[in-house]
């Protein structure tokens, strides 16, 4: 036994110890508020599961097998209508392509507007901020029910719902990489005479560039799987035609809809890497 | 000419610069030495505006200096280049465009935007590259290359600047001796065959000896010395020092001091490519 190993400590001291190091003994209080934060965690988990039903998953793995095995049948393949199909996976592409892009030019300017380096008058840097905040604040999905009201149900809604989006996300991450660049090669193109906007150009983009790219990349593949949900609530593209064929108890439809776009989502993500190894992995030494 | 009056530069508790006055003919190679801290890199940063002073005048052909803004003070950087510690490069273009953007001033912003450097620009820039034995560098992209060869690289950016002035801010502070010999005796060949006045700080005494007509001296902002580098006596320069005479006289940091390498011989051009060769091997 440990403790009996110890030499004897007397009340005194031992008191006298704890008032000193109130800390090292381990304070009651706090050993009351640990035990009650993982008892109400518990509890809450318990009354979720209560509150949810969660018994009903039993009752209705029936249900769920058919669900399984209707994705899986494929039936009747002959009469599916596979242009509609891919013209809508196109069109998700070109909505995912078009807003990423434009929300690339869009972001190549305000993220310099809202870098601490390259706009040094606060207010306008801070409004600029301000409104990336709001952009970015509200979802893509709720952006996305916003222009289908504003012009109408279709693709331009997609497009512009992911062009609004992802100008609050892109230039927010590009106006860190501008913060973060080597001041000193600045410097070096501002003492050749050249003024701001050909500093910019000479100093700053060649720096920045590859983050640019890489995070643009990077938008585009996640913007062709949001530009999937984003038809679910109705602004055009291959989302419409999966809600269309799900509506319709199409389950195997639905199912080859989905496989097609993760091949899609496949390919991008293969491209963007040899894309960013052809532009980034260019530094030998 | 360059005439500097009554030059300060105050940070909040006390003077970088103060209150310097010199005049410099063209054509003259001056070394500014001092220890660290002293002001010499503040002093340099005025001169092209990258710092500002806070109250005196810097005069070139009957212009203020301290007083220029927007357009004329980018042509004024234009026509007083800069050579950096740390070379400066914009590390992700190729030399080449390193090179052209010394031209940058001369240019529209759309033909900037685009990197459209004429056929005669881009022959220009390779004959600055070959004049200090870069050209076969020309399509690296500019972090490739070795410090020594960065601020070759550096040199003949500002010479495509078609400069006035070069105002070199310890341009050998980063190198091996060797290329801090090279860098020196290019500096040394621009300040003879082309006129150019250059104004170098520089960490190390015999380094300043040996290349300059003219040596200032700087302690805590202060002008403490002012003459050739024959009346600097080895107490000035312990003075000038200080606690660091016996790193900036010591053997090791006296960079550019190669045995069997006469000192102020005039270098040509040829020089500097066999120089270049050597370091190449």
């Amino acid at each position: 036994m440990m403790a009996n190993s110890l030499p004897n400590i007397d009340d005194k001291t031992l008191l006298s110890l704890r008032n000193q190091y109130p800390g090292a003994f381990g304070a009651t209080s706090k050993q009351l508020i640990r035990t009650l934060v993982v008892v109400s965690l518990v509890a809450y988990t318990v009354a979720s599961l209560w509150y949810f039903e969660v018994w009903r998953l039993a009752s209705a793995s029936d249900r769920a097998w058919r669900l399984i095995s209707a994705m899986f049948n494929w039936q009747d393949m002959a009469n599916w209508q596979y242009a509609q199909i891919y013209s809508g996976i196109a069109q998700t592409l070109a909505m995912a392509f078009l807003g990423t892009i434009l929300a690339t030019i869009a972001a190549l300017f305000i993220g310099f507007l809202a870098a601490r380096n390259t706009m040094p008058i606060s207010p306008i840097r801070h409004l600029v901020r301000r409104m990336l905040d709001v952009l970015r604040g509200v979802d893509q999905l709720v952006w996305g029910l916003v222009f289908v009201r504003a012009v109408g149900l279709g693709p331009l809604a997609g497009v512009l719902a992911i062009f609004v989006s992802d100008t609050g996300t892109l230039s927010k991450l590009y106006s860190e990489a501008i913060e973060n660049i080597d001041r000193k090669q600045v410097e070096g193109i501002r003492a050749t005479g050249a003024g701001p906007i050909k500093t910019v150009r000479y100093g700053y983009l060649p720096q920045v560039m590859p983050v640019f790219i890489s995070q643009s990349l990077y938008f585009f593949e996640s913007s062709t799987r949001s530009a999937t949900i984003l038809g679910l609530v109705g602004a055009g593209g291959v989302g419409m035609i999966i809600i269309e064929r799900f509506r319709a108890n199409l389950f195997d439809q639905v199912t080859f809809v989905v496989l097609n776009v993760l091949v899609c989502i496949f390919v991008i993500d293969w491209l963007s890497k040899k894309i960013r190894e052809k532009f980034i992995g260019e530094t030998r030494h | 000419m360059l005439k500097i009056e009554h030059l300060t530069k105050s940070f909040a508790t006390r003077n970088a610069v103060s209150d310097i006055s010199l005049s410099i003919p063209q054509g003259q190679m001056v070394g500014i030495i001092g220890r660290s801290g002293a002001g010499k890199s503040t002093l340099l940063r005025m001169l092209n505006r990258l710092a500002d002073p806070t109250s005196g005048s810097i005069y070139f052909e009957n212009r203020d200096i301290a007083k220029l803004s927007g357009k004329a003070l980018y042509e004024w950087r234009a026509s007083c280049a800069m050579v950096f510690q740390q070379f400066n490069l914009v590390g992700r273009l190729d030399v080449l465009t390193n090179v052209l953007t010394g031209r940058l001033y001369h240019h529209g912003i759309m033909s900037s935007m685009l990197q459209m450097f004429s056929a005669s620009e881009r022959a220009f820039a390779i004959k600055a590259l070959d004049r200090l034995g870069m050209a076969h560098t020309a399509l690296q992209q500019a972090d490739t290359l070795s410090g020594g060869q960065m601020q070759r690289v550096a040199i003949a950016r500002a010479l495509v600047q078609q400069p006035k002035i070069l105002l070199a801010d310890e341009p050998i502070a980063s190198l091996d001796p060797l290329n801090a010999k090279i860098v020196m005796d290019a500096l040394r060949t621009i300040n003879r065959e082309d006129g150019i006045t250059v104004l170098a700080n520089l960490h190390t005494l015999d380094t300043a000896r040996t290349y300059c007509d003219r040596i200032i001296g700087l302690q805590d902002g202060v002008l403490v010395f002012d003459g050739p580098p024959e009346k600097l006596t080895l107490e000035m320069a312990r003075e000038i020092y200080g606690a660091e005479a016996e790193e900036a006289f010591s053997e090791g940091m006296t960079s550019t001091a190669l045995a069997g390498v006469p000192a102020k011989e005039r270098l040509t051009e040829r020089d500097l490519q066999r120089h270049s060769d050597m370091s190449m091997s």
